[in-house]
């Protein structure tokens, strides 16, 4: 229109916005199929929490709070007479309230909290992982809570989520049998792929198959295994198991440290 | 200056059972003796039985009424048959959560020290209407 001085006039040809966006890393770079990333450990660093501890393995930050034990709701018996020899033992033994769950800052999309079936799998997880390592035996008739908060998904969240669990109940002063370590493994898709220790997000969402392994160290006893996605023949999985174990036990010294530190600094505060 | 303190960690393998017998903080499995706490290792030198390994933290956590331990109990509900409680403290330490506990009208005794296990029957429980604290070895 001549002389329209009230539009602001844009300009005649319009392009599409992708040819200015910018590039997405096309596929990961290439790296050694058993790197660990390093990891930095922290416990007893929650004051109100009976113990927690902070796991950071590259990307992912994960947050662990242990509360208890505390009196088992669901039903407590009145005390019979001591030889009452009917009651099963499993009656009396502890219980793990394990809860997982993903910051809505986590991820690249935001998420709202109610998580779904996805969180819910994970904590069932994390429970099955840690019952095997604690004495729930010698906490009869309550139940531990333990909370975990992803704060950022940088790739194999649930084994930082179940170390830090360990870290946090140890800190806690749970009796256990032995600490549990975690590690994440995923395979990209193709032909015939490797194995990756510890993948990161871009390696774990392009991959075709997933696996994370929960082990005891000292005992050297699998805690926990779940696995995904569709993999190839069996001796890849016997294969990535194998790896994963591995890569659990180059990791137990750093959180053997990491409590030994919380214990001294635990004692050096307990006087004042 | 006290000894340098050995910290230790759930599953560390502490020693043999021939060096050692276990104590609190601790579990035996394939003849040696693990940790089970995160905390400083002691060794209490008998003399002659063999040293006892333990575990401990300071804070008191494994405060749990077992089995015949002497609790401090305040009940909170009265029924012709129980009396229902809370258990506050064990031995003299304070609980922070507490626990609850059932008091059967035949298992009460007032009693001061002892530690049975089990009761001998005695006649009905008479309680004030006011809820008193009440002292006994009760089971939870």
């Amino acid at each position: 229109m001549p002389g329209d001085h009230r539009r602001i006039r844009g300009p005649e040809e319009s392009q599409p916005p992708q040819l200015y966006a910018a590039d997405e890393e096309e596929a990961p770079a290439a790296r050694d199929p058993t790197r660990l990333r390093p990891v930095y450990a922290r416990a007893g660093l929650l004051s109100q929490a009976k113990g927690s501890a902070y796991l950071e393995a590259g990307g992912t930050k994960v947050l662990c709070a242990v509360s208890g034990p505390r009196q088992a709701e669901g039903g407590e018996r009145g005390g019979g007479p001591a030889g009452a020899g009917g009651e099963a033992p499993a009656a009396l033994r502890g219980r793990l309230l394990c809860d997982f769950r993903r910051a809505p800052f986590a991820g690249r999309r935001r998420r709202a909290p109610p998580g779904g079936g996805e969180e819910r799998e994970l904590a069932l997880a994390l429970q099955e992982a840690l019952e095997p390592a604690v004495r729930l035996g010698r906490y009869p008739r309550a139940q531990l809570e333990v909370s975990a908060l992803l704060l950022e998904d940088g790739g194999s969240a649930l084994a930082a989520a179940l170390t830090a669990a360990a870290l946090a109940l140890a800190d806690a002063g749970v009796e256990m049998y032995d600490l549990v370590v975690g590690c994440g493994l995923s395979r990209a898709p193709g032909p015939a792929p490797t194995w990756l220790l510890d993948p990161t997000r871009l390696e774990e969402e392009r991959a075709a198959a997933g696996l994370t392994v929960a082990l005891m160290p000292v005992l050297n006893q699998v805690a926990g295994l779940l696995g995904s996605g569709e993999g190839g023949p069996t001796e890849s999985w016997a294969e990535a198991v194998r790896l994963g174990l591995e890569g659990c036990q180059r990791l137990y010294p750093v959180l053997q440290q990491c409590l030994v530190r919380a214990a001294r600094r635990r004692d050096a505060a307990a006087p004042l | 200056m006290a000894p340098p303190v050995r910290y230790c960690v759930p599953g560390e393998r502490l020693c043999n059972l021939e060096e050692g017998s276990p104590g609190s903080g601790t579990y035996t499995r394939h003849g040696y003796i693990f940790s089970s706490l995160a905390g400083c290792l002691t060794k209490s030198s008998e003399n002659g039985a063999l040293p006892v390994v333990s575990v401990m933290r300071e804070t008191e956590s494994q405060l749990l009424p077992d089995v015949g331990a002497i609790v401090t109990c305040k009940v909170s509900s009265i029924n012709s048959r129980f009396a229902k409680v809370h258990i506050l403290y064990v031995g003299s330490t304070p609980l922070k959560n507490s626990f609850r506990g059932t008091i059967r009208k035949e298992d009460v005794r007032a009693t001061e020290k002892d530690k049975v296990s089990r009761w001998c029957p005695s006649a009905g429980v008479r309680c004030s209407a006011l809820r008193p604290t009440l002292k006994n070895s009760g089971k939870w």
